[in-house]
């Protein structure tokens, strides 16, 4: 009756019986990422995946979304190369950063030939060099304060700055820039907007 | 922005104090200590106006003398924080912005890009590491610094051999094809 007993208690902890449910705890299966750092939304962008277009739809251009996060930089700094190159297209753009001298060059220089490989061989790009730049945006990074030594003992607080940036490749030639807005095109806005002006509340 | 911050070290605050303190009582001999000024009486008389010398003297030890410290007043310091908008309008005037650069052209020999007026970085680079394998050769005929000779030299690639005009020269071997930029005389 012990040995009944003994085989009863094993075949309740069967554990082929377990293996062949997949897992120990059914739940585990939820969270397979490895990273505990969140996806962040630019990254997400990626992911969107549009019905399919009817015949009669004008094509939808491809729209490829690349970011690089924690660069040792300054935002405001780096803000001025992502003007610099928003509008361009991608051989422009690439041919500037080239020849500036700024740190935060190098580094874009980089991120877009990332997002130009990327669109070729994912996002079904045909032409590498048919991209244009419709956003580029830096973003705040995780700051680390530091003590910085002044004479007489006295202490400053410096911040390390780190910053993200974000860029937009859409497939085409780049949109033609605006033209400047005139004085006269100005001037019959302002008279456009003295004339649309009306009185509230009353009959 | 500099926000001072007392050291944390305890004795280097005493020795700073005791040393702020000899400053002080060098510098103003009378105000601290308890020692009466030399120039006005102990006591400040509030009443009308019994001697014109004393109301000075009484105006001057009421009054405190301006410490270092205070000194600082006169310096110049902004009045008013600057506006989001105003630093706006003085990071992003188009004289800050990079201006696009005009003089990028290809160039004909290995099609990467270059500016019109600095030579090609990719040529440059080429020729740079042919010239480096060439001074090692040269190196090793050579043996030690100091030993250069004093006739011209000729560099030879595979399958040539000298001509006339190189027969005085000192001849560098590379075992490799001639490339085609560097051009035999």
């Amino acid at each position: 009756s012990g040995a009944a007993w003994a085989r009863g208690l094993l075949s309740w902890a069967r554990p082929e019986r377990w293996l062949a449910s997949g897992s120990l705890f059914p739940l585990s299966c939820i969270h397979t990422s490895t990273s505990l750092q969140k996806i962040g939304k630019w990254e997400k962008k990626n992911r969107i995946v549009y019905p399919p277009q009817l015949p009669g739809e004008p094509r939808r251009p491809a729209e490829i979304y690349h970011c690089r996060r924690e660069i040792k930089y300054s935002k405001d700094k780096m803000w001025y190369l992502a003007k610099l190159i928003k509008g361009m297209s991608i051989d422009q753009a690439l041919a500037q950063l080239e020849f500036s001298d700024k740190k935060g060059a190098k580094v874009i220089k980089e991120v877009l030939l990332e997002a130009q490989e990327m669109a070729v061989r994912k996002h079904n790009v045909e032409f590498k060099s048919n991209l244009h730049i419709a956003e580029s945006q830096t973003g705040r990074g995780r700051y680390v304060k530091r003590l910085r030594c002044h004479g007489k003992g006295m202490f400053g607080i410096m911040n390390i700055s780190r910053c993200h940036y974000f860029v937009k490749l859409v497939e085409g030639p780049p949109p033609p820039p605006e033209p400047p807005r005139s004085g006269f095109e100005q001037a019959k806005e302002y008279v456009q907007q003295l004339r649309n002006r009306t009185l509230v509340h009353t009959l | 922005v500099l926000v001072l911050v007392r050291s944390p070290l305890p004795r280097l605050l005493t020795v700073l104090q005791r040393c702020w303190g000899r400053l002080e009582r060098s510098l103003w001999p009378g105000v601290f200590g308890g020692q009466s000024p030399p120039w006005g009486p102990a006591l400040a008389v509030q009443g009308p106006a019994l001697v014109p010398q004393g109301i000075n003297d009484v105006g001057e030890s009421s009054a405190k003398a301006p410490s270092l410290l205070e000194s600082v007043v006169w310096m110049a310091a902004p009045k008013h924080r600057r506006t989001i908008e105003v630093n706006r309008c003085r990071r992003r005037n188009p004289r800050k912005l990079i201006e696009v650069k005009r003089n990028i052209e290809v160039c004909p020999e290995c099609g990467n890009l270059k500016q019109k007026h600095v030579l090609c970085g990719y040529c440059y680079a080429k020729v740079k590491e042919e010239t480096r394998l060439i001074r090692m050769e040269i190196h090793k005929k050579e043996g030690g610094p100091l030993n250069a000779p004093a006739i011209e030299t000729v560099v030879l690639y595979e399958g040539e051999k000298p001509t006339e005009k190189d027969g005085g020269k000192r001849i560098i071997e590379r075992a490799r094809k001639r490339p085609s930029w560097f051009v035999q005389n």
